[in-house]
């Protein structure tokens, strides 16, 4: 059985889910703006409400990211439409991964570079670029576990369950760090340092990401056919 | 003879439903129909033959290519539409054609234009707005003008109102008659089947029950109305498939059909009161009641 990639069908269905997701995508842009608007007044309140949008924007970009490319196609049928097409399974599977990896990371580097910018270039301390990087690599693991659920699970009920399971998560992992000392410590100066804890978090949650993708990949592009 | 497909003992088993020992051959250029109820395995088998589905066991060969290991090769020769299968509801029909041109080099852009017309569809028009029959129109268009080979229709009246499956069936049967171009059509309805044609399969419960030329169908079958007592030695005929009262009547239903059964019948006692040929929907009921017995 070929094993070799139909790069030209991959790029064209990646560049399709790009064209599906572009009113949302441009929706988000948008509200993260807003977002990230609150968090440069650097005030408490407008802290406040700066962050929780911003969380707010990125559980949704990457919940809208997973369930257009894959759970409405699913449900709205238009999966046998593609699979039609000139594709193996694994040419269906990488296409879907690249596809639903760019929509997500577009808008959540966006994001993620915007909110550096603006810890950066506002009166906020610059330590919480940490805080940061923990609370966007906590969102990257989530969407990583939900889009690798999606490719495996048909289930809506288990999606769902993935979904919000995975993303909810963020309230106990705030949680935990705002008990590690070392992490909080460095939050409040203007210095950039990166304490041990926040490291290894960073590496475990890159770690699991990889893992779940590449368990997607490995699950579903050894499949001879779709069903 | 060159064969779009050749399928050799394939067997597929799901949970709730198995296809079995199916062997089917489509010669080039030929238009075949298969006819199912509901659950017969007709979406399984059109699965098989684009290689969206692995058979358990036996032998695919799709215009040379053996399935699923060459499904992409084969893909890029079939044009496959099936009754649930959706477009992008958001999009035009202009950005679905443009997807379709841009992965398949054979695009007939001028064949599609005049698809356009034929069909009376709008490019601009979103998906989401199209009726159940401009739907099919516009995945048949997707279809054809990327000069298919083989051409698989899963259910393509389905749903259709009499108006829009007359429209499809008439465009159909234009853009069918070229000769090089195989095409496997499926379908509870036998109008349709007979309408397009040239041969049959019928289909039950994951089983071929029967496969054959279409005149050859309807020339080997006869309903028979007769008068007088039944003979029990008659349900040993080999010909007759069924028998049953109908008012006074007898009437029996033969496959096979010769010249002398008439001759016969009057041997055994049985007076013929008329001889009709029948309908495709009819041979169809009473293969499938007789459970496919040859």
């Amino acid at each position: 059985m070929t094993r070799e990639l139909n790069w030209p069908v991959i790029r064209l269905l990646m560049i399709k889910d790009w064209q599906l997701f572009q009113k949302q995508l441009a929706a988000h842009l948008l509200g993260g703006i807003v977002a990230l608007a609150f968090l440069g007044m650097a005030k408490p309140w407008a802290f406040y409400i700066g962050s929780l949008l911003l969380i707010i924007l990125l559980v949704a970009v990457a919940c809208f990211a997973v369930s257009t490319s894959l759970l409405v196609e699913r449900k709205e049928q238009t999966l046998a439409f593609v699979m039609s097409l000139p594709v193996s399974p694994l040419d269906f599977t990488v296409a879907k991964l690249a596809g639903n990896l760019l929509t997500f990371l577009v808008p959540f580097l966006v994001m993620a570079l915007f909110t550096a910018i603006i810890i950066f270039s506002t009166p906020l301390p610059d330590g919480l670029v940490v805080l940061a990087a923990l609370v966007f690599g906590h969102v990257l693991v989530a969407y990583c576990i939900s889009l690798a659920v999606a490719m495996q699970v048909e289930s809506e009920g288990w999606n769902l369950f993935a979904m919000i399971g995975s993303m909810v998560l963020i309230n106990p992992f705030l949680m935990l760090i705002g008990q590690m000392d070392s992490v909080q410590s460095v939050l409040r100066g203007n210095a950039v340092i990166w304490p041990a804890p926040a490291l290894a978090i960073l590496g475990a949650q890159a770690l699991i990401g990889l893992a779940c993708l590449a368990f997607a990949l490995w699950s579903n592009g050894r499949k001879p056919a779709f069903y | 003879m060159t064969a779009a497909f050749v399928l050799q003992g394939v067997s597929k088993h799901y949970p709730q439903f198995s296809l079995s020992d199916f062997s089917l051959t489509l010669p080039e250029g030929q238009i075949m129909g298969l006819v199912g109820v509901n659950g017969a395995g007709k979406s399984t088998l059109l699965r098989l033959l684009t290689g969206l589905a692995a058979p358990s066991s036996g032998d695919i060969e799709v215009l040379g290519h053996r399935l699923p290991e060459a499904q992409v090769a084969a893909k890029r020769k079939i044009g496959f539409a099936a009754e649930d299968m959706r477009l992008y509801r958001g999009q035009t029909l202009a950005w679905h054609i443009e997807l379709v041109r841009r992965i398949y080099p054979e695009w007939d852009s001028a064949y599609a234009a005049s698809l356009l017309r034929r069909f009376d569809l709008r490019a601009d028009q979103s998906v989401g707005g199209f009726s159940h029959g401009q739907r099919v129109k516009a995945l048949l268009l997707l279809c054809l003008a990327r000069r298919p080979q083989l051409l698989l229709l899963d259910e393509p009246t389905t749903g259709l109102d009499p108006v829009a499956r007359a429209e499809v069936l008439e465009s159909l049967a234009e853009v069918l008659r070229d000769e090089h171009r195989s095409v496997l059509f499926s379908s509870h309805n036998t109008h349709d089947v007979e309408q397009l044609s040239d041969s049959i399969s019928f289909m039950h419960q994951g089983r071929l029950l029967a496969s054959a030329d279409k005149e050859r169908f309807l020339d080997e079958w006869r309903r028979v109305l007769c008068v007088g007592d039944v003979p029990d030695a008659l349900d040993a005929w080999p010909e007759l498939v069924q028998r049953r009262a109908a008012g006074s009547q007898i009437e029996l239903k033969f496959r096979r059909w010769q010249d002398d059964l008439p001759e016969r019948l009057a041997q055994v006692g049985l007076s013929v009161q008329r001889i009709d040929p029948m309908t495709l929907e009819d041979i169809f009921v009473t293969t499938v009641r007789a459970g496919g017995r040859q």
